[in-house]
């Protein structure tokens, strides 16, 4: 009976020390990320001083009368002070509105949420990607280190990691699509018509945008694979005996896959970045194509409304990252 | 250094395959056999004799245009690793001796900047502010420099707490002397890995938007833009993205290789990049040398 009770206590203490440290590495986490959010947002708004454009030109055209135009910048609020803009503008932005677009007044979260869609499934479908095969990549690669398995990845991983995402999109295009026909070029078909034509639509964004990602995800596994198989608990475990399968899970994964995971957070803005490219290419209408052609126009709120959706991304991922990373390999955390 | 980086294959591979691009950027727009914009009826021609790499799609020398566009390619990422430069290195060496509250304003800049998705940003910045050369290399400069913060801090940290800057201190040496005589001499082999490897970098970026059309005004050829409009017309030209993309391909793996080289001979110097929030993976003995 008292044995079972002790038990039970252990087991209170180990969950409520796990919760603890994970509210602590979550409090850390959002102590770092908030600064970041400001800043970003900040600066994401300066971008209107700075690029002096207004809807008047869009809207109106050069031979607009003086009073139209003030008519119309007082009704997008332009006519207050910098920072009584912001502070709408932010307000605005933590309650989920992100402003009405300059070029045909919708709301433009309403214009973002379906190009996000898209995006967010290639990026998903990437990451996805870029990590099963980093990872098969970069294990197999420290398991059979010094054997010419290792220096073919290693090799290969070198030349992937310097082909930009729109030269490896060309040759997708050129070799799956115009000369195998295996799968199509450009387009976005919805999912509600089936898997396989969705799917096959967004197979070659994915791969092009994932290269990235797996190689630095492979390299880092790589050699965080190759370090912790020289420490001397490896050798402990194969003079204890140890499977090999064993020792690989048990010992080496864990304590080498942190650098990978880590870099995980950093390739994500890569892959956010990189569906301007990509979209160009597969002529999918996504977030990254949205951004660009409202750029284009000169539409402010639309680009500062997708530059602050692809920030919270980015630090809700690296969020995510940073606590996975606490709870797998605390030791890769230390000195975030 | 420099000679210790060439006495490597890897270093003189790199600089061999450099030099040639550097060349092909001078001479290139007086190499050419034909004019880059001059138009003819040959559209879409193929590989012969009086077009080696044929016609695009309003008949312009293929050839023309590549070695043409070689310029604008090579100084924007040249451009962008130097305005990178500046803008990381010096805040990077200078937020050691200033104080915690610059360093801590300079971190959190750095921070947003790394979160930033950089292409995106790159893309809507520079066509918002009126789609510029200058501009696209000075936004992506500005996105390009944390790193060379990072790593001038790094350095400059390691150096500023050891013991013969001490003893500089204590012999009443000035803060200027001791960062001109102790700290450049640390800080510059990592920042010379560093700007090799964002030339790299910037050149894949100004790449990219280039092939967005982001930064060039249109008859004007670059590398990027080539394949752009390659793109189009993948089914009547298969071979055609080929000899841009090798040019782009070879040219940041110079820069690579370039990079790794330097890190390689400058020794624990060179690896003083510890970025602030990532620990870097021990390098594996066994790869040393060997890449």
């Amino acid at each position: 009976m008292a044995s079972e009770d002790r038990g039970h206590a252990v087991i209170v203490a180990r969950a409520r020390h796990a919760s603890r440290s994970l509210l602590r590495n979550f409090a850390r986490s959002i102590a770092i990320f908030l600064p970041v959010f400001f800043v970003a947002t900040f600066a994401t708004f300066l971008l209107r001083a700075l690029s002096g454009l207004n809807p008047a030109r869009i809207q109106l055209g050069q031979a607009a009368s003086p009073t139209e135009i003030n008519r119309l910048e007082a009704s997008y609020g332009l006519n207050r002070g910098f920072f009584a803009q912001y502070g709408s503008w932010l307000n605005g932005v933590l309650h989920g509105d992100l402003g009405r677009s300059w070029s045909d007044g919708y709301p433009v979260s309403t214009l973002i949420r379906d190009g996000l869609t898209i995006s967010l499934t290639v990026a998903t479908l990437a990451l996805i990607l870029g990590v099963v095969l980093g990872f098969a990549l970069g294990a197999l690669a420290a398991v059979r280190r010094t054997t010419w398995i290792d220096r073919g990845i290693t090799s290969f991983l070198s030349v992937i990691s310097v082909i930009p995402a729109f030269v490896i999109g060309i040759v997708l295009v050129e070799v799956v699509a115009v000369e195998l026909k295996l799968l199509p070029s450009a387009g976005f078909i919805p999912f509600s018509q089936g898997l396989w034509p969705w799917l096959s639509h967004l197979l070659l964004p994915a791969l092009a945008l994932s290269f990235g990602c797996m190689s630095s995800v492979a390299r880092q596994l790589r050699a965080g694979l190759i370090g912790a198989y020289r420490e001397n608990y490896v050798i402990g475990a194969v003079v204890r005996g140890l499977s090999p399968r064993r020792i690989f899970f048990r010992h080496v994964l864990r304590n080498g896959i942190g650098p990978a995971l880590a870099v995980l957070g950093l390739e994500f803005p890569a892959l956010i970045g990189g569906s301007v490219i990509v979209e160009t290419i597969f002529a999918l209408a996504g977030f990254g194509q949205f951004a660009y052609t409202s750029a284009q126009t000169g539409d402010v709120p639309a680009v500062q409304g997708v530059l602050v959706i692809s920030i919270v991304l980015v630090v809700t991922f690296n969020l995510i990252v940073n606590l996975a990373l606490g709870r797998i390999a605390p030791a890769a955390r230390r000195g975030v | 250094m420099i000679r210790r980086v060439l006495s490597r294959p890897a270093g003189r591979i790199a600089v061999a395959i450099l030099s040639v691009i550097v060349l092909l950027a001078i001479f290139g727009s007086a190499l050419a056999p034909s004019s880059p914009l001059a138009t003819t009826s040959a559209q879409l021609g193929h590989i012969s004799g009086s077009h080696w790499l044929g016609t695009d799609y309003l008949g312009r020398d293929t050839l023309s245009r590549l070695l043409a566009g070689s310029r604008a390619s090579i100084v924007g990422a040249i451009e962008v690793a130097l305005i990178a430069f500046f803008i990381g290195a010096v805040p990077g060496i200078a937020c050691v001796y200033l104080g915690r509250v610059f360093e801590w304003l300079t971190l959190r800049l750095v921070d947003t900047l790394i979160s930033l998705p950089f292409l995106l940003v790159a893309v809507a910045v520079t066509a918002l502010l009126g789609n510029g050369m200058t501009v696209a290399l000075l936004v992506v400069g500005v996105l390009l420099a944390p790193s060379f913060y990072r790593v001038s801090r790094a350095a400059t940290l390691s150096v500023a707490r050891s013991q013969y800057v001490e003893a500089a201190q204590l012999s009443g040496a000035s803060l200027t002397w001791i960062v001109r005589s102790h700290v450049l001499s640390k800080v510059l082999p990592p920042i010379s890995v560093t700007l090799a490897s964002t030339v790299g970098t910037g050149f894949v970026v100004v790449s990219s938007l280039s092939f967005l059309g982001i930064g060039v005004q249109p008859p004007a050829p670059t590398w990027g833009g080539l394949l752009s409009s390659d793109l189009n017309y993948l089914s009547y030209q298969p071979w055609a993205p080929v000899a841009p993309a090798l040019l782009i391909i070879a040219t940041v793996w110079a820069a690579n290789l370039l990079a790794d080289a330097i890190r390689d001979v400058s020794g624990d110097a060179g690896r003083a990049y510890v970025s602030a929030r990532v620990k870097r993976p021990r390098q594996p003995v066994l790869s040393r040398g060997g890449e």
